[in-house]
């Protein structure tokens, strides 16, 4: 099928399904799913700019097809995704700003490629541990206190939730009675940071820190990651669009694939425990820091 | 919940799908029929209007047909799983 806005020859099926697999993790997960997204297209043949944009208007449609079904679900808290947007959007202008310095400092592909999977392999490696040990760990409680989310790390959490720096705010949606307003943004600020800088939409990083630091249940952390998805890859779609990076017909048929694929991952999410989700998505910076390490090896990978 | 309702349920979820993703596929293909030239021809003339347009299509694409399909569960009498 041709798509005269990008030039690009591709199979529609194909398109349907890389959609369909990152709608899946990302309503399973919360995540954007770029880091797999992202490469697959570049090697099925779309050029890296159409890449980037497209990848993101794919990605807010699924994320508001997932946040909705997950908001249905009860694992939305719509305050805290909207203080962390704040802090995000922020962060992933400054991150931008500070990849265009280094650009023009130099060639810093290799620097960033190989930070990228140090952080990537480090997420993957704690959130497999701690999850494994919370699985243990609920292997000895009763069956009320197992159907809570059981967390082994939890003592990041209390000593963040023990600043009082004012104003305090309260997260009801994700039973936090009080916690610093300066810590949720900054973390926000953080992840924005992280993603602007290493050009990713950061939901493999902000998914872990809201369950560790800030002590969101897995399933809301979930469903508000998605939330927060929404606005960062919405604000990016039409940023790129304008800039001429969106191919919209392509990012439609991806998108088939992707709403189906989102609402049957959010929808899972009911049937497994806070820990075993973890563990699952310990894989996934996994494969990004694979993928990571195929490109910047130089591999080439067929064309479809 | 017994396993009767869950199977009842989860083939409920399994219609709703079905209906949302003939929906999602008509969508698309009539897009790409009746919009890829308009489209083509803004993106090349007005980009910032084809910016709006490209979001409103995606939004549209999730938000709207997710409406209709649990309009058209609704008026089937399908229980929905949540």
């Amino acid at each position: 099928m041709d798509f005269p806005i990008s030039g690009v020859t591709i199979n529609p099926f194909f398109l349907i399904g890389i959609g369909f697999v990152v709608g899946l993790l990302g309503g399973f997960f919360g995540v954007g799913g770029g880091f797999l997204a992202g490469p697959l297209m570049f090697w099925s043949g779309v050029p890296m700019n159409f890449v980037v944009g497209t990848d993101l208007a794919h990605m807010t449609g699924k994320s508001i097809v997932a946040a909705k079904r997950h908001r249905t679900l009860g694992h939305v808290d719509v305050r805290l995704g909207i203080v962390m947007t704040l802090g995000t959007l922020i962060g992933v202008e400054i991150g931008a700003r500070i990849i265009e310095a280094l650009k023009a400092a130099g060639n810093i592909d290799h620097v960033i490629g190989i930070t990228y999977i140090v952080i990537l392999l480090a997420i993957s490696g704690f959130t497999a541990w701690e999850s494994i040990s919370a699985l243990r760990l609920s292997h000895h409680q009763t069956a009320d206190e197992a159907r809570k989310d059981v967390v082994a790390f939890g003592r990041l959490t209390q000593v963040v939730q023990s600043i009082h720096l004012w104003p305090m705010i309260a997260f009801p949606g994700s039973g936090i009675e009080a916690i610093s307003l300066w810590v949720v943004v900054g973390i926000g600020l953080l992840t924005g940071i992280l993603a602007g800088s290493l050009g990713v939409g950061g939901g493999f990083l902000r998914m872990p820190l809201l369950i560790y630091v800030i002590g969101v249940p897995t399933h809301v952390a979930v469903g508000t990651d998605l939330f927060e998805i929404m606005f960062s890859a919405g604000y990016g779609t039409l940023t790129h669009a304008v800039k001429g990076n969106v191919d919209i017909l392509m990012a439609l048929v991806m998108h088939t694939g992707a709403a189906l694929g989102a609402q049957i991952g959010a929808m899972s999410t009911r049937y497994f425990a806070g820990p075993r989700i973890r563990l699952l998505f310990s894989l996934l910076p996994l494969i990004g820091a694979i993928l990571v390490l195929v490109r910047l090896l130089g591999v080439d990978m067929p064309a479809f | 919940m017994n396993p009767k309702t869950r199977r009842l349920l989860i083939r409920n979820f399994l219609l709703e799908l079905l209906v949302y993703a003939v929906l999602l596929t008509v969508y698309f293909l009539l897009a790409l029929r009746f919009l890829g030239e308009p489209l083509s021809k803004l993106f090349h003339l007005n980009p910032i209007v084809y910016a709006g347009a490209s979001l409103v299509l995606i939004v549209v694409q999730g938000v709207a047909l997710e409406w209709i399909t649990s309009f058209l569960i609704v008026r089937l009498g399908l229980e929905r799983l949540e």
